[in-house]
């Protein structure tokens, strides 16, 4: 009765190899992802393949439909610097905010994983600044990062020293944003929390046992059996970075010359500021590409790094305990 | 010692947190004169709390909140049922495709809603649902990938054992999804609840395009009402901010508690 | 193998069923509703679609207006849709779908205009339109190769703000319509004091390359020769450069601060802090600055030693969707939108008839003078018209205009967007 699986940590192994005959093979776990297979078919699969059809025309909008083969993906690559420019600005965006968020995340959920007095009141302040819509945080961010008149300036003109003028900055702007963004790190950080609740507390005490210090325990406990949590956060961060779209549309609209200009930006007024939807959907299924080959190597990595309890039938024990433990027995 | 640390730390974030949102609840209750001194005048001297009544009443904003609500509730609630479906799914079954439909899912988060937006008004306007609160409801009754893909790891994690246990006592596959897993993965779900919520809460883009009349709009659409080509009303768009966020906030602090109490009491042991 | 297949169909069949089976609930769903988008008229209402941009008070006028005209046509119901920022993305929706609103605010016709009605023949049979009473030239703004696409309905000119208390306090006479440059580059010098932070003046950190016309054309420069064909030789001309440098060169020496982009903490904000003493716009912000309670005058643009002050127009139209399946319902409701009527309540912008502004007195208020003085001088065609690359051309302008008002040389910006551009005008 019981099932057997290989131990596949990502979740992900594409293999050709013939898999053993299952009772529950077939039609089952098919009623059970019907609902999205379903919302797929419907709502997703067909704009999704508009839009790769289109990206082989030229579709103004308003105005005549044109077929141009490549030639949308040809004029991207070898006559548009805005392409490359608004992609090294995602790419460098991701690069600061993929690993920041992370640890900002993990950071302020450990902490608030501590055993406090009030832990309702902090959760709730931590995971405020999410809740709030996002044309009012864009607002909000513009007074706290004004250059002359920014509340962030006025603290630290109090410390003595002059700040820039951060969203007008060159050299500043898309740091600024990468902090606006991370304050805004509420569901990761609840996702984390809820990670680390999970951890078994008898882990931890037997690891203490053996006189693993703190930074051990985190090492050796807190993060592989966190692994699952971390790739989920790690993956939607990607994607998120590659997406971040309303934070420059709202507050520095690609500004300064250029220096937020994002590819989601830039696919964003190809699309409804000049109207070249057909370009602008070969912009979407590159980045498409990217963000898919992106998250495929780290789903691919993960198999080495991800551990699942669920997942480790055969010998739980000796596998889930730290490595301090086996170590000292 | 260790304690007074984690109390500092906690404290110093809570004030970064809270310090700007702190700003935006005061502007909205400063009088037109006080708003644009410099340096920032952050008790008000005289507090207007007309403004907020003034903001609410110069739209519909009840009519907003009921449609909001609607929305909302409908969509969590689709939410939740499918995406535990669709996550058990994949998480507890082996079959040929498996892996590569879960990329698929995985992929569906990552294509940007600027070119599938075109052709999903297309079809939402075949249907005839252009101008309805349908396109912001149905869709979430099958499942959307960020939400399968949380529930999935949940599961995961989640010993097999109990699964076994529970199919020797007779149980199938929905019975072990029901009376095990779900009650186990109650946290998660009240995470994913919560998210969704919010999302839905504050979505902007979907009512923006598929909405028309101001009779069916939702109280983000509201509050873009201030923002114009030529001028935005600040305090009219902070107040009415502060205002609606008050539910996801109250359902937050009720919620939280259960979404971080969970799982390390529920007798799953290393 | 044939498991697999029997499953897929299965799938497929489910799939099938379970659309149809919303298909069909959703039209006993909507059955009893009134129609949702337009699409059938039923015998008693019909629905007219009207989309704005406007916010707040001026989209409060309009919605009177609606509901004006809905009483003066019975059967009628005239569905504001207030688009608000989203006002692009929706028309782009709208029109991709050929579901569009059948009347819309318009401006950017040489975008739009293929998917919009040709108005010539209503506007010049209808003779209630009394288009003589337009001020002469606001049409020249809808009409792309001599086809009128929208029936103007609102516009502003751009003139400078100052803030009196701030004159006052420094003991400097308020300007004077008829001033130049060198008095304003002084005066902006005189108010600067960067101890309280303030200045004469703002520049804005992105411009509209639209609204900065005014200037080089009253430097004798322009964007583009006059048969639309060229831009060598006139956006990067030494008039053209002249004009734009002298915003990057006053941010340059401290004169001026930068404002923010959009959504930013504008110079309007800091305006009606108190802390910029001159502001350059139209009409939009005038009732903000009142509310604000700042003591403000008006006055028009400074002028070029010896040379002719020149302005631009910012318009508001209306158009109909070629979409649109009721089209003479939609040309009762513009011309309504435009009479004489409905024109007085429009006070968010200036009238587009004469009759309007004589029986007003507008003309006469000093507050609103300059913008009429500034309307006689607006008589040059805007680039965006005379060339229907002009998107793209604009886009390696802005690129230009923004580099140097953060620093660069104009006459270098200048050479290198029309470098960048040709390739758009072969």
């Amino acid at each position: 009765m019981a099932q057997t699986y290989p131990q596949v940590a990502g979740e992900l192994t594409v293999s050709f190899k013939p898999k053993r005959k299952r009772r529950w093979g077939g039609v089952v776990p098919c009623l059970f992802i019907f609902p999205w297979i379903f919302g797929f078919l419907v709502f997703t699969l067909g704009p999704l393949l508009f839009s790769l059809i289109i990206s082989f025309f030229d579709w103004p909008i308003v105005g005549k439909v044109r077929f141009i083969g490549l030639g949308n993906y040809v004029d991207m690559f070898t006559d548009d610097p805005l392409f490359w420019k608004s992609l090294g600005v995602t790419l460098k965006f991701a690069a600061l905010f993929v690993p920041l968020n992370i640890i900002v995340a993990l950071g302020l959920a450990m902490l608030l994983n501590q055993k406090t007095r009030g832990s309702a009141i902090f959760r709730t302040a931590f995971y405020l600044p999410s809740v709030i819509s996002g044309v009012a945080l864009a607002m909000i961010w513009s007074w706290v990062y004004s250059g002359d008149y920014g509340i962030f300036n006025y603290f630290l003109s109090l410390l003595g020293v002059q700040g820039p003028d951060w969203l007008n900055d060159i050299h500043w702007s898309l740091v600024a944003m990468v902090v606006a963004s991370l304050w805004g790190q509420g569901s990761m950080m609840l996702v984390f929390l809820a990670g680390l609740k999970g951890i078994p507390k008898d882990l931890y005490e037997s690891a203490s046992i053996d006189g693993a210090g703190m930074l051990r325990q985190f090492v050796s406990v807190t993060i592989p059996m966190l692994s699952p949590t971390i790739l989920f956060n790690l993956i939607t961060s990607i994607i998120a970075a590659f997406q971040q779209l309303t934070l420059a549309l709202l507050l520095t609209g690609g500004g300064p010359m250029k220096a937020t200009y994002f590819y989601a930006m830039y696919m964003y007024e190809n699309a409804f500021k000049f109207f070249k939807m057909g370009y602008s959907a070969a912009n979407a299924w590159f980045m498409f590409l990217i963000v898919l080959s992106l998250t495929f190597l780290v789903f691919k990595s993960s198999e080495a790094w991800v551990f699942y309890e669920g997942e480790m039938k055969r010998k739980p024990h000796k596998k889930s305990k730290p490595d301090g433990r086996r170590r000292s027995a | 010692m260790r304690k007074t640390i984690v109390y500092a730390m906690l404290i110093f974030c809570t004030l970064l947190f809270v310090a700007p949102l702190f700003w935006a609840v005061t502007t909205a209750l400063k009088s037109q004169s006080e708003l644009y001194l410099f340096p920032p005048k952050w008790i008000p001297s005289v507090w207007k709390f007309g403004n907020f009544a003034e903001a609410w009443t110069v739209q519909p904003f009840n009519l907003f909140l009921k449609n909001t609500v609607v929305v909302t509730l409908m969509s969590t609630l689709g939410q939740l049922l499918s995406c535990t479906l669709v996550a058990y799914g994949f998480a507890r079954f082996q079959f040929k495709g498996r892996d590569f439909l879960f990329l698929v899912v995985l992929a569906t988060m990552m294509i940007p809603w600027e070119v599938t937006m075109i052709p999903l008004y297309m079809e939402f306007n075949y249907l005839g649902w252009i101008n309805t609160l349908k396109p912001l409801i149905v869709p979430s009754w099958f499942g959307s990938a960020y939400f399968i893909f949380l529930l999935r790891q949940f599961i995961l994690t989640l010993p097999r054992e109990l699964d076994e246990a529970a199919t020797i006592d007779g149980a199938n596959k929905l019975g072990i999804l029901v009376r095990i897993i779900v009650p186990l993965m109650a946290p998660s779900l009240i995470l994913v609840g919560v998210f969704h919520m919010m999302n839905s809460w504050n979505d902007y883009l979907g009512p923006l395009i598929f909405l028309n009349d101001q009779s069916k709009y939702t109280l983000t659409l509201g509050l873009s009402q201030f923002k114009g080509m030529f001028g935005v009303d600040m305090q009219s768009i902070m107040a009415i901010t502060c205002l609606i966020s008050i539910p996801p906030l109250a359902v937050f602090f009720f919620a939280q508690r259960y979404i971080v109490g969970g799982i390390a009491g529920t007798g799953i042991k290393g | 193998m044939k498991k697999k297949i029997s499953l897929f169909v299965l799938a497929t069949t489910l799939t099938i069923t379970m659309l149809t089976a919303c298909g069909g609930n959703n039209e006993i769903a909507n059955g009893g509703k009134t129609q949702p988008a337009g699409g059938n008229e039923s015998a008693e209402t019909k629905t007219l679609r009207f989309a704005t941009w406007d916010t707040g008070d001026a989209l409060k006028i309009q919605q009177d207006i609606a509901m004006k005209f809905e009483a003066s046509h019975p059967g009628t119901k005239v569905q504001v849709e207030a688009y608000a920022d989203g006002f692009d993305q929706k028309l782009a929706a709208g029109f991709g779908a050929t579901n569009p609103p059948d009347v819309m605010y318009m401006w950017d016709f040489p975008t739009y205009h293929q998917s919009l009605e040709p108005l010539d023949s209503y506007a010049s049979e209808d003779k209630d339109l009394n288009k003589e009473d337009f001020y002469a030239g606001l049409f020249n703004y809808g009409t792309i190769d001599g086809k009128l696409y929208g029936i103007p309905a609102g516009f502003t000119t751009r003139v400078m703000y100052y803030n009196k208390k701030m004159f006052d306090d420094a003991n400097i006479p308020y300007p004077q319509d008829g001033w130049l440059w060198s008095d304003f580059l002084d005066i902006s010098e005189k108010l600067t004091d960067k101890t309280k932070k303030q200045y004469g003046f703002g520049v804005r950190a992105e411009n509209d390359t639209y609204d900065l016309q005014g200037f080089v054309w009253s430097n004798g420069g322009s964007y583009i020769s006059d048969d639309g064909k060229t831009i060598n030789g006139y956006m990067n001309s030494k008039e053209t450069a002249e004009a734009i440098q002298m915003f990057g060169d006053m941010v340059k020496n401290g004169s001026a601060v930068l404002t923010g982009g959009k959504g930013q903490q504008s110079g309007e904000d800091i305006f009606k802090g108190g802390k910029i003493a001159m502001w350059e716009s139209g009409i939009w912000p005038l009732e903000s600055f009142k509310q604000a309670g700042i003591d403000i005058g008006t006055v028009e643009m400074p002028a070029f030693p010896g040379k002719p002050v020149k302005g631009v127009v910012a318009e508001s139209a209306l158009s109909i969707a070629k979409d649109s399946k009721q089209k003479d319902l939609a040309w009762e409701f513009i011309k309504y939108y435009v009479s004489n009527e409905a024109i007085k309540m429009r006070v968010a912008d200036l009238p587009v008839r004469i009759s309007v502004v004589n029986e007003l007195k507008k003309d006469q208020d000093p507050l609103y003078k300059p913008y009429y003085t500034m309307l006689e001088r607006s008589d040059n065609t805007p680039a965006f018209l005379m060339n229907t690359k002009w998107n793209e051309v604009n886009r390696q302008l802005s690129a230009a205009v923004e580099a140097v008002v953060h620093g660069s040389d104009a006459l270098d910006a200048l050479n290198q967007a029309v470098k960048d551009s040709e390739r758009y005008l072969k």
